[in-house]
């Protein structure tokens, strides 16, 4: 028994030292780019559409070298947008994020989260995140088509099924 | 091409516009001074924009421009224009706009889907100064 305990508090001294950022680490990230065309006739998320498991964190990078971008939630709270992700989730919004600069944010309700750039949702550049499964408890599907919608935005959305069937949805 | 360039910088009006008109010199080399300001002191962007390098702008002057487009050492290499297509489209029209230098060696025309300062898809116009300012630009 002694020797088990001094096993257990070794291992408890490992994990303090060495184990613990490995079991935060062991949190779900997803990465999400933000890209452009050398000109800028061109812009998008990438994944435009993404599944992920409750809990996961997604980091979005801007990896346009010549463009700022933002990632920003469709919620009344931000820019006074109308909602467009699950009522208990909390709104984001990453700022102008410069080149090679990052924003994370985790997603711990069930449901469909639409998202955009600022500068360029009315060229379409915007994304959706589903996290869960239909049928979670708690799980609220996509938001029906509200009026401040740019039709370039709408319908660039990735379709729900589409995004659960294949995980990740790049564009083109 | 170069007539028609001067032509229109003759047509400028006063202050900023007429220092684009006849004093190139003060606009060789960044930066150029007031009422120009650095875009990437301004707004969310980077200072060097591969493609437009460092840009200047009256801000009086937004969304059209001229932006003045400098390299990385300091030279003026293109004067931009961008112009709303939406705008454009219904019925504007921006005249009379004023160039950095009045030797242009080529202009590329292109579709912008929008960024900070002019967020919605435009057109850029841009008139290199010499052979070389494309390449300097680039990256």
């Amino acid at each position: 028994m002694a020797a088990r305990r001094q096993v257990l508090l070794l291992g408890g001294g490992v994990l303090a030292t060495l184990g613990l950022p490995q079991l935060l680490r062991a949190a779900p990230v997803e990465t999400i780019e933000m890209k452009g065309t050398a000109r800028g006739e061109h812009v998008w998320f990438a994944p435009v559409g993404l599944a992920v498991p409750v809990g996961t964190t997604v980091r979005f990078v801007n990896r346009d070298p010549g463009n700022s971008h933002t990632a920003t939630a469709y919620h009344p709270e931000v820019f006074d947008r109308a909602r467009r992700i699950p009522k208990g989730a909390a709104p984001w919004d990453s700022d102008f994020l410069l080149p090679g600069e990052s924003f994370e944010v985790m997603l711990s309700a069930p449901g469909v989260y639409d998202y955009y750039c600022i500068p360029h949702e009315m060229a379409g550049m915007v994304g959706r995140i589903v996290v869960g499964q239909p049928g979670e408890p708690g799980w609220q599907g996509p938001v029906p088509v509200t009026e401040d919608l740019d039709p370039a935005a709408l319908a660039a959305f990735p379709q729900v099924d589409e995004i659960l069937a294949r995980g990740r949805v790049v564009k083109g | 091409m170069k007539s028609a360039l001067l032509f229109a910088a003759a047509a400028l009006t006063f202050s900023a516009s007429s220092v684009l008109a006849h004093d190139e010199e003060a606009l060789k080399e960044a930066p150029p001074g007031a009422p120009f300001i650095q875009v990437s002191d301004a707004l969310p962007l980077p200072e060097f924009i591969p493609g437009l390098g460092t840009l200047f702008v009256d801000p009086a002057t937004l969304p059209a421009g001229p932006f003045l487009a400098y390299d990385h050492d300091g030279k003026l290499s293109a004067t931009v224009y961008m112009t709303p297509l939406e705008e454009l489209q219904n019925g504007t029209s921006y005249d009379g706009l004023g160039v950095g230098s009045h030797t242009v060696s080529s202009a590329d025309v292109y579709y912008n889907a929008g960024h900070p300062g002019v967020d919605t898809p435009h057109a850029h116009v841009v008139l290199f100064h010499d052979e070389d300012a494309k390449s300097r630009l680039a990256e």
